[in-house]
């Protein structure tokens, strides 16, 4: 098994917006995800719901569902990898 | 700007066949939605030559790295239509379109769904279908898995990391897997019950999954209380090209092509999951043969009729 922090929040600055993205540790899904916010420099914080229950609890009640990744924009709820919504929400232009 | 050779999908086919292709020194442009296909979402593997366990993700990821070393060019889009044209093809994407000499068609097939009431409303609210996805999600928690192949033995076994309790739903008198993979889901012990010659008749829970109904009864009860239920019950094949271009499916409705992976239109070539060759044997390493052969194929064609698209080019 693939084996990542729990959390790991990244050094980019260059985004304003406050980003948490809930993760599983084998989820490609969210790891397109998280290259993605890399890629763009998107500074952004992991929570891993397998192992962190308050976060998988939080995810549960801001999106309402069990799939990951959902991400946070600013209390923006994104479920899955949405690229073109990220790119609108953090206004990437891309 | 004509391509040689566009090649839609990226999973273990389309890789394979972009690697093949380069080395023919075919101008090639793979297309695809969904990196890596189903092998990314397939957790470890463990019987890829040359790896004893790679994650699926990571064997993705050095293919498409191979492929871009060797010169390809990727691009992610969702291909929506393709035309034959003469002797060329136009690729349209939603955003975009292409033209290309040869086509391989690397498109997977679509995962199953049960098809029963409620199943869509409770997707992703405790119905799923990618273990390696959400099933860490359900730690310490009861689930479910209906399927009775490999994927999902497979998968019983990735959940039984995190799960506290695994039901195995299959409507087979018993699960047919690979016996390793047999040999570890029986080493959980009484964490895994198998439900034999059973189905999932409904799909029980407003807000969220809260249980399911059998076609057998449990300990007396046809009602399964679970949290969270996993679906491994297969593939269907995507018609929408053949469809658009005239391809001949086999009797299973896969894309029929002969030992070469040619068709019955000249100058596509399909490969991978969207075809049933090997008897329904899909694994990596037949994806990324069948990626090799359709790659092959696609060179002698263009070789032979390339021109004859760059004339209709260019007229």
């Amino acid at each position: 098994m693939r084996s990542e922090s729990i959390t790991d929040t990244n050094k980019f600055i260059d985004s304003m917006a406050k980003v948490t993205i809930y993760t599983t540790p084998t989820c490609v899904y969210c790891r397109a995800a998280k290259e993605f916010f890399k890629e763009n420099n998107v500074a952004y914080e992991e929570k891993n719901v397998a192992e962190d229950e308050q976060a998988r609890e939080d995810m549960i009640v801001k999106s309402e569902q069990m799939g990951v990744p959902v991400i946070d924009v600013d209390g923006t709820i994104v479920i899955g990898f949405d690229r073109q919504k990220l790119s609108e929400l953090l206004s990437l232009g891309s | 700007m004509t391509y040689d050779l566009v090649i839609i999908g990226t999973g273990a086919a389309g890789l394979s066949a972009a690697i093949y292709a380069e080395r023919y020194k075919l101008n090639t442009l793979l297309i695809g939605e969904e990196f890596g296909g189903e092998t990314a979402t397939a957790g470890a593997i463990e019987n890829w030559p040359g790896n004893k366990i790679i994650d699926g993700y990571e064997l993705m990821a050095a293919m498409k790295e191979q492929a871009l070393a060797a010169g390809a060019e990727i691009r992610e889009g969702r291909v929506i239509r393709v035309k034959k044209k003469d002797a060329c093809f136009d690729v349209f994407t939603e955003k975009e379109s292409v033209h290309a000499k040869a086509v391989i068609l690397a498109i997977g097939a679509q995962r199953r769904h049960l098809n029963l009431p409620n199943e869509k409303e409770l997707t992703g609210k405790g119905v799923h279908y990618c273990v390696t996805c959400d099933g860490p999600v359900y730690a310490k928690k009861t689930v479910a898995m209906v399927g009775g192949g490999d994927s999902s033995v497979k998968g019983v076994n990735f959940l039984a990391e995190y799960a506290e309790k695994i039901y195995l739903i299959t409507r087979e008198k018993e699960p047919h897997a690979e016996p390793v993979n047999m040999e570890r889901m029986k080493a959980h012990g009484e964490k895994v019950e198998i439900l034999a010659e059973t189905q999932v008749k409904e799909i029980v829970g407003e807000k969220k999954l809260e249980s399911l109904v059998l076609s057998r009864s449990y300990r007396g009860e046809e009602r399964l209380a679970v949290d969270g239920l996993f679906v491994e019950i297969g593939f269907d094949p995507d018609k929408t090209f053949a469809d658009q271009l005239g391809l001949e499916l086999d009797e299973r409705g896969y894309l029929k092509a002969d030992n070469m992976m040619r068709t019955n239109v000249p100058g596509v070539f399909p490969a991978g999951d969207a075809v049933n060759h090997f008897e329904g044997f899909k694994q990596d390493i037949t994806a990324a043969a069948l990626g090799a052969v359709a790659a092959t194929s696609a060179y002698d064609y263009v070789r032979k009729n390339g021109s004859r698209c760059e004339f209709h080019a260019s007229a």
